[in-house]
């Protein structure tokens, strides 16, 4: 069955290709036949030099497994986002429903971040005929998942035209993005567009009828909660009595993101790229570090004057908001992070320092994953720089 | 003696390793030299076609240093000189008589060892033939006559796979190779002889020779590795290696006073199928530029079929050779491995019990049994997404993302700090990368091009 299927695309393939060869009518679209042709069939081709055997992990796999990470933070996001909108509905929630509505209202978005996406990417890769990148498969399903199921789905489309044009292609595309293409986007979309990205508002998609489209429905975070509290009040009393405690903020059946809410699901796709060795484990760990010391810090300067976030159990910094989706999907990437072992655990150290700073100090960002994660994209460089020179003087020169 | 152990590095568990014993080659009826694979040689020719030579003949000699001769494997007549590139001569081949007779060179015994000097010791080994076994580090190119190295190392037991090991090529010849290392001790640089930790190498007359120890994978014994975690200052940098086999090449070359031309080869054929376990490799006695076909047959219906690449001198370090190919001068395994096959549909997506990776990104990292080579990049060539793979695996630590992308951009004096010429091509940066860039590759050719413009 496999061989059939297998042979008959081959024949498929060998028949079109000529098409998009140097003479063919379609040769400027070369890029997209390829990339469709390997997708289905993995290429074979003999090393033109030594070593004559190579190693079976390429960017393909590479990418795929990152995918199949974000799987389950992605069905927990959908379940979730149909839960709320048939909750606030007053509607059945039997799984099967829920299901599909939360499909009803993700998909979209997905397939628009993807299909804006790809275009940009394709279009780039025509002009400067190089081959369409699997990394944007990645940033193409990142990017809804950081956000609200409310979003309209044009300013999903010019979030990820921005990303992929201003993030990554003018820098000059895969491999030499300064910032993370996903991130870029979103932030894009976080201050062009602050009235649909934050706020009450954006976190229930209830779908009322065809001809009014999404609407949505008042309901706090707890990042918003938490800005919002009383510097008297202890953080973890307030979570409690809006209906997140701890365990709801760590299995994530709460409003917010369409990915991010579940930090168990995010552990489940850590748990993967770390098995696969395709995260950096030091980033990972760094930033939960970093996150835990500075708000154990936060706790020692705790007083009645300073807001209430200050008292916080560091642990629930973990739980809330895109923390744990920011640490394990977006700063692990391994284009902007820095490429050397000690800067790595700086750099995540820093992320998760950073982020509970801004939620803590700053009353202007509830949320201060995203913020930390773009801040340090900008200092890789510059650790990268200092830790090779560090270690190249420690080299015995051979000139 | 000193035992050191190198971190880093990779096992590669190839399937079909030679057999213990040692098999008798078949006779041959022409032998070839191959001018081409000697890197920063230019050969001036000193025989045509037709003419005839003995066993130890000059065949040519390098125009930048006119004392250093290259001499004939064979007695016969020159049947046929060929050029390749560039009109580099790839090959000249001499079809043997039945008598073969040799070149006469004055033996040379212990006494008139001690007494000649470092100066006549040279001269001697140019114009027998036997300069071009000894290297130089960094460049890996044979040594100019007035270079002075710091130290010449020995390296027993190459571990690229399929090298043919001490204990195989040592056995019954060990005065010889003690005559070797003596007439290295001549060259006026202390010599280290290394020997890999868990190879059955010492034998007991060599073991006193040992200097150095060395435990780790692939290619921890190679000389530059050994060198690199050894060194103390920058003074070190130059110096020169041998491999063991050729170093009975060169003691039996003085004391016989004939060129000498025995050789034992490793061949395999391992081929996916025969399951990992099958003996398809073979120890066998030849002769210095043997055809490899009479080599190949050896090795059984392994090699029929097509889609089969030859490769001679390792999977790590080798070249593709055609069919009707030669033994070069120090080449001493030949591996015949299947080459890339169909395109695989979702190839990506399987779990890849069988797909070898030095990452665990396959189901192959919960065993990881050895594999029969497969000459194939399984994947395309992709921009450098600095995932570090290749750093971690790197011998001599250089940071190889970084290095890479000083060349990338011309800044030669960078990558020359990042350690270029410490790189021993070991291929391993290359074997790993997943955006399957030609790293070690580019590393070679940029140091090749340093060193002919530093000439």
């Amino acid at each position: 069955m496999g061989r059939r299927i297998e042979k008959s695309l081959r024949a498929l393939f060998d028949r079109g290709r000529p098409h998009f060869e140097d003479k063919g009518r379609l040769s400027r679209l070369k890029p997209f036949y390829e990339a469709t042709e390997t997708f289905f069939l993995h290429p074979a081709i003999a090393p033109k030099n030594k070593p004559f055997v190579r190693d079976s992990l390429d960017l393909k796999r590479y990418m795929s497994i990152v995918l199949i990470a974000l799987m389950p933070p992605l069905f927990f996001g959908i379940h979730n986002t149909g839960f709320h909108a048939r909750n606030a509905a007053g509607l059945s929630t039997d799984f099967a429903a829920v299901f599909g509505e939360g499909l009803l209202i993700v998909l979209p978005i997905i397939i628009v971040s993807y299909a804006v996406g790809l275009f940009w990417e394709g279009l780039f890769a025509v002009i400067r005929r190089h081959p369409v990148s699997e990394g944007f498969l990645v940033t193409g399903l990142l990017f809804p998942l950081t956000l609200p199921p409310t979003i309209p789905l044009w300013q999903v489309a010019a979030g990820i035209t921005f990303g992929v044009v201003i993030g990554k292609e003018v820098f000059g595309g895969t491999g030499r993005n300064l910032f993370n293409p996903a991130l870029t986007a979103r932030a894009f979309i976080f201050f062009a567009y602050p009235v649909q990205m934050s706020g009450d508002a954006v976190w229930i998609a209830v779908r009322e009828s065809v001809e009014n489209g999404i609407n949505a429905v008042s309901g706090a975070t707890p990042l918003a909660l938490a800005a919002l509290a009383d510097p008297k009040e202890r953080i973890e009393a307030v979570f409690a009595d809006n209906g997140y405690a701890f365990q709801t903020l760590f299995f994530g059946n709460h409003i917010g993101s369409i990915g991010e809410t579940s930090t168990l699901c995010i552990l489940a796709g850590a748990l993967l790229l770390l098995v696969t060795g395709i995260a950096s484990y030091r980033i990972m760990a760094g930033a939960l570090i970093g996150a835990l010391a500075i708000g154990a810090m936060f706790n020692a300067l705790a007083s009645p004057d300073l807001p209430a976030w200050f008292s916080v159990n560091p642990f629930y910094h973990l739980v809330t908001g895109g923390f744990a989706f920011g640490i394990v999907y977006m700063a692990t990437d391994p284009v902007t992070a820095p490429g050397t072992d000690k800067s790595k655990w700086i750099y995540g150290f820093l992320i998760g320092a950073i982020a509970v700073m801004v939620r803590v100090v700053n009353p202007a960002f509830p949320e201060g994953v995203m913020l930390a994660i773009l801040f340090m994209n900008i200092f890789s460089p510059l650790m990268e720089y200092t830790e090779t020179r560090l270690r190249i003087r420690r080299r015995i020169p051979n000139v | 003696m000193k035992t050191l152990s190198v971190k880093k590095g990779l096992p590669i568990p190839v399937a079909g390793a030679p057999g213990p014993g040692i098999e008798k080659g078949p006779d041959v009826s022409s032998v070839a030299f191959l001018p081409e694979i000697l890197p920063a040689i230019k050969p001036r020719l000193l025989i045509k076609e037709g003419d005839p030579v003995k066993i130890g003949t000059p065949l040519f000699k390098d125009k930048n240093n006119p004392a250093l001769l290259f001499l004939s494997p064979g007695g016969g007549t020159v049947s046929d000189i060929r050029y390749g590139h560039r009109r580099a001569i790839s090959r000249i081949v001499i079809r043997t008589d039945r008598t073969e007779d040799h070149e006469p060179f004055d033996p040379v015994d212990k006494e008139r060892l001690a007494a000649m000097d470092r100066t006549e010791v040279i001269s001697a080994l140019m114009a027998r033939g036997l300069w071009g076994f000894i290297r130089n580090l960094p460049y890996r190119a044979i040594p100019g006559p007035d270079e002075t190295p710091a130290s010449i190392w020995v390296s027993l037991d190459p571990s690229d796979p399929f090298q043919v090991p001490s204990s195989v090529y040592l056995e019954g010849n060990e005065s010889v190779f003690a005559f070797g290392i003596r007439v290295l001790e001549r060259l006026g640089a202390p010599v280290f002889v290394c020997e890999s930790l868990g190879s059955e190498a010492s034998h007991e007359a060599v073991a006193p020779l040992v200097t150095h120890r060395v435990a780790g994978a692939y290619p921890a014994e190679d000389p530059g590795v050994v060198l690199y975690h050894t060194k103390t200052s920058p003074r070190e940098n130059h110096a020169w290696f041998i491999r063991g086999q050729d170093v009975l090449l060169l003691g039996q070359g003085l004391s016989s006073g004939r060129y000498p031309t025995d050789r034992i080869v490793s061949i395999s054929a391992p081929q996916e199928g025969n399951g990992a376990s099958i003996q398809t490799g073979r120890y066998v006695k030849t002769r210095v530029g043997a055809p490899l076909a009479s080599l190949a047959s050896l090795a059984g219906a392994e090699t029929a079929g097509e889609n089969r690449r030859w490769i001679m001198g390792g999977l790590f370090r080798g070249r593709a050779v055609p069919k009707d190919g030669y033994l070069g001068l120090r080449e001493t395994s030949l591996l015949i491995a299947d080459d890339a096959g169909d395109p695989e549909l979702f190839g990506f997506l399987r779990p890849g019990l069988k797909k070898p990776t030095a990452s665990r990104a396959f189901l192959y990292a919960l065993h990881r049994k050895p594999f029969a080579p497969l000459t194939d990049m399984h994947g395309e060539e992709r921009a450098c997404i600095n995932c570090g793979k290749c750093q971690a695996v790197c011998p001599v630590d250089i940071m190889v993302p970084f290095a890479y992308k000083s060349i990338y951009a011309g800044e030669i004096e960078d990558a020359l700090a990042h350690g270029l010429l410490d790189c021993v091509v070991c291929g391993l940066c290359s074997f790993v990368c997943p955006a399957k860039i030609e790293l070690a590759e580019t590393f070679e050719s940029t140091r090749h091009a340093y060193h002919q413009d530093r000439i």
